[in-house]
């Protein structure tokens, strides 16, 4: 091909010294369709990210108003929904607390070992999606075929996969299958060693490693400055974790760490969240060895316990019972309360408040994410723009619980 | 006044009251069936017993009973206070009482629900009483435990047509009476009885009668329990779906305070209740006033007419500015609405006589009817008191056909459509209408504009005796109806005026110059004149 013939004046081909416009997301797929991050861009470097939540908002707050109590738990459900359970009770908890119900121990068990479940299940997502985003999609298939095992066991117990609304005012649906712990038995060790070998797979790997190391750092003070709980707030060395500093449920009882990690990085919150899995196992462990065999899952209290089914087709006294509680709803004493449990992400808190009727005045929640995507501006200035991916997936930004 | 205690709360009490009566005006409900404040009390649901505390230094009446002991399976001789029907024990001055702080009122509630309980049917996803039924709030209250009586229940007749208004469902029912009562008492009409004894009791009419008159649907009304149920709301709604405004019967004088149920899903009225007013209606409504919340839907004008046909509420409006163009105002006649409210009547009065000009007010409405002693009036208009009250000239609308026959009147604006006489001969003089109901006057009108009826917007209304009372709205405008103050304010623009109101409180506060009251009354309430 011939030379250009035109003569050019020395520097008019550079890139122009203003920075450049670029928009990630919401379509974007590593932005899970969910967030949108505006960048101004110094060549590949991130000079200022602009994130901008709300994709996923559907007021979920204000629909809680219309219905009774009860009806809260299908939208809990869809707060974090890679675990719902632990969702489910954390507003269960909160209810129960505005009444004053404790739930008996069998149902205290069974929600530890739910919930810690749902806990695995949401880590491995994070971790393997993550993975995958950054072109290791065999690790992730791996972690997944894990949280097809964690699903298949929540799927006995409730009968659903991923949105179970399982949990109720004063216990749950349902009592333990029979053979809950048998398969908690026999499914634990399969989960573990898949994800070893996902694990084996990407700690061993450069370039893995170095896509995640000293990436989106950010320091323990800022991090909680920022209202950073959870996964993201331990990887930089802070060890809060509601479970150990606030015990709720049965968690003073059972023995597990908390993992902690150093930098702040990635790459530390990639392992820290591996770290909870194995912690995790140990609790249902423990939860399986102390869970009673038989007995009331459910408190006795007519007020907002429902009926047995066949009781309720076959006798006047459940059938209104059965009616009062769903078409009016269970009663809670007018008042407020703040309840906050360790979610998957970090603490997962409720404000509600009750004008006494059978329907919520207000729900308010505070999602552990929302502080999180918060710092997600912070630790990407002055990063590459490829390392976007990792750092946000490392946040595991959900936007049905971020988005309220 | 003197003064008793009730669970360490000071109770005053009119000399006569029964301990629950006292209660139930100071807002405390003591839980029962077969009393009803406008009733005799026949104690017979034994719901509302309470234990009343012996003076000092008295033996309390007790009684002996057996308790079985279940660690050893034997019966014990214990002893227990004699408790007392509330609904028929008269309250004395000092007398303590215990109702909820009483462990053997707990006990009794529970059990007396628990017998109640026994044969009923399980018919809640069914029945039109779920939702608003005594039986279901007093489990969650006062029983709360489940079924232990294994037995199949008894059986009794269901669905049994009482007449052409009632049917009655024996296993529903808990023999509280207050239908028998109601009749025999209030509708001095005792057509209804109870048959049998025991669980076999069941409500029977009498003998070559059914259950009919003008004050059926109040057996439904008192009924505690979902036993009975009209023909016209039985299946029709749930009513955990309805809403209420307090309104006011349009049916007669009366002017029966009601509360209006209707779903604002749909914007429909479903059915009256009376509300309690022991200056008006006391806790009664006859069945014709029941039944008049239909009237919010049938026979209405929800369209404007020009020359009959449904036309745009804009060209009804040019049309009736051609019509009145150029006339002189002596030859233009009023006519004023006893069935609308004293808004809409003021603002058709003010078109009429100070817009206009015309001095030439007459009154409309519908032809007397059936009166009878209790609360039926023979003034089948909601509001005569109240166009009375603000146009006290106001002349009878045979006179106008009069005038119009002889010519002395060439143009008419009337309210309503209703009319007592014949009107035929309005044919003769151009006639505009703004009414919320179809009428005499309607196939007469050259133009027609429709108007909201009382459930869709608030009014005033002054019954026979000279009360006002205020019937607040209920339903959203039907079709292109608009409050009548405000059609008749479009119609005063269209014909060339500025008229001084748009909005209904400017109006409430033009009338509280004029006789009657001093100020409108609020929202359910009745100002006695």
């Amino acid at each position: 091909m011939e030379p250009l013939d035109v003569e050019l004046e020395e520097g008019e081909l550079e890139l122009p010294a203003e920075p450049m416009h670029l928009n990630m997301g919401p379509s974007h797929p590593a932005m899970h369709g969910t967030v949108r991050i505006v960048l101004e861009l110094s060549g590949e470097t991130i000079v200022k990210a602009d994130v901008q939540i709300g994709y996923l908002h559907r007021g979920f707050e204000k629909m809680c108003e219309r219905g009774t109590w009860a009806q809260v738990f299908p939208y809990v459900d869809r707060l974090n929904y890679v675990s719902p359970m632990l969702n489910n009770v954390g507003y269960a908890l909160a209810v129960e607390k505005m009444c004053g119900l404790v739930v008996p121990d069998r149902c205290q068990w069974y929600r530890m070992a739910l919930g810690e479940l749902a806990r695995i299940s949401d880590h491995l997502t994070c971790d393997g999606a993550m993975a995958m985003e950054l072109g290791a999609f065999t690790p992730f298939l791996w972690f997944i075929k894990a949280r097809e095992m964690v699903w298949d066991l929540l799927e006995e117990e409730t009968g659903a996969r991923l949105t179970h609304s399982f949990g109720r005012i004063g216990g749950m649906a349902s009592p333990p299958t029979p053979d809950f712990k048998g398969l908690c038995r026999a499914a634990l060790p399969k989960i573990l060693e898949l994800v070893e070998e996902g694990e084996r797979m990407l700690l061993k790997n450069r370039i893995f490693l170095e896509r995640l190391e000293n990436v989106g750092t950010i320091s323990g003070a800022d991090a909680t400055a920022l209202g950073w709980t959870g996964p993201c707030l331990r990887a930089t060395g802070v060890p809060y974790d509601i479970r150990k500093a606030h015990p709720y449920l049965k968690y003073d009882e059972v023995d597990f760490d908390v993992p902690v990690g150093t930098k702040g990085d990635t790459l530390d919150r990639f392992l820290v969240r591996l770290g909870e899995i194995r912690q995790s196992k140990r609790i249902i462990e423990q939860v399986i060895e102390h869970m009673p065999d038989d007995g009331p899952v459910n408190v006795g209290d007519p007020h907002v316990i429902l009926p047995e089914k066949n009781a309720v087709y076959t006798t006047i006294e459940a059938t209104i019972q059965h009616f009062k509680l769903v078409m009016e709803g269970a009663k809670v004493p007018a008042g407020e309360c703040y309840s906050y449990t360790e979610g998957g992400n970090g603490e997962l808190g409720y404000y509600l408040v009750s004008d006494g009727s059978g329907t919520p005045y207000r729900v308010r929640i505070r999602p552990p994410c929302f502080q999180i995507t918060g710092g997600l501006g912070k630790i990407l200035e002055g990063r590459m723009l490829s390392d976007i991916v990792p750092t946000f997936g490392s946040l595991n930004m959900i936007g049905g619980e971020c988005d309220h | 006044m003197p003064t008793f205690k009730l669970d360490g709360k000071t109770i005053p009490f009119e000399p006569g009251d029964t301990i629950i009566k006292a209660a139930y005006k100071q807002g405390i409900d003591i839980p029962h069936y077969c009393w009803h404040p406008g009733l005799s009390a026949p104690a017979n649901c034994r719901m509302c017993l309470v234990e009343i505390l012996p003076k000092a230094g008295q033996r309390p009446l007790s009684l002996d009973v057996l308790e079985l002991d279940p660690k050893t399976g034997e019966y014990k001789v214990k002893q227990k206070p004699k408790l007392q029907p509330a609904c028929y024990m008269a309250a004395a001055e000092g007398m303590e009482v215990a109702a909820d702080t009483s462990e053997h009122v707990v006990r009794a509630r529970h059990d007396v629900q628990e017998y109640l309980l026994l044969n009923h049917p399980v018919d809640c996803p069914i029945c039109d009483q779920s939702g608003e039924c005594s039986l279901q709030d007093y489990w969650l209250l006062h029983m709360k435990t489940q079924k232990r009586m294994q037995d199949e229940p008894v059986h009794k007749p269901k669905g049994v047509v009482f007449g052409p208004t009632i049917v009655y469902d024996g296993e529903r029912c808990v023999m509280c009476t207050r239908c028998i009562r109601f009749m025999s008492e209030i509708a001095k009409d005792p057509v209804l009885d109870m048959r049998e004894r025991g669980n076999l009791n069941e409500i029977t009419v009498a003998p070559g009668r059914e259950l009919d008159g003008h004050y059926t649907f109040m057996t439904e009304h008192v009924c505690p329990v979902g036993a009975l149920t009209t023909k016209d709301f039985r299946f029709k709604a749930r009513v955990w779906f309805l809403r209420t405004a307090p309104s006011v019967c349009q049916g007669c004088a009366t002017g029966c305070n009601a509360h209006l149920d209707y779903d604002p899903r749909y914007n429909k009225a479903y059915r009256y209740r009376p509300r309690d007013n022991e200056a008006v209606n006391k806790y009664w409504m006859c069945d014709e006033g029941m039944l008049s919340y239909k009237e919010a839907h049938d026979g209405r004008v929800i369209d404007a007419l020009v020359g009959g046909r449904v036309a745009p509420v804009v060209k009804a409006l040019e049309e009736a500015r051609s019509l009145f163009a150029g006339v002189a105002p002596t030859s233009v006649a009023i006519v004023l609405s006893a069935r609308h409210s004293l808004e809409d009547n003021w603002a058709m009065r003010e078109l009429g006589t100070v817009l206009l000009g015309s001095k030439n007010v007459y009154v409309s409405g519908r032809p007397d009817g059936y009166r009878d002693d209790i609360l039926i009036h023979r003034d089948k208009n909601s509001n005569a008191r109240g166009v009375q009250q603000i146009a006290p000239g106001a002349r009878p609308l045979k006179a106008l056909l009069d005038d119009v026959a002889a010519s002395r009147i060439t143009h008419v604006i009337a309210l309503g459509a209703d009319a007592p006489v014949d009107p035929a001969a309005l044919g003769g003089a151009k006639l505009v209408v703004v009414a919320a109901h179809a009428g005499p006057l309607v196939p007469l009108a050259a133009v027609v504009l429709p108007a909201t009826s009382w459930a869709e917007h608030a009014g005033t209304y002054v019954n026979a005796k000279g009360m006002r009372q205020v019937s607040e709205k209920a339903l959203e405008p039907l079709g292109a109806s608009k409050p009548a103050y405000k059609q008749i304010a479009e119609l005063a623009t269209a014909l060339g005026y500025e008229p001084s109101w748009s909005k209904l409180s400017q109006i409430r506060s033009q009338l509280m110059g004029t006789a009657g009251a001093d100020a409108p009354a609020p929202p359910g309430a009745t100002v006695v004149a």
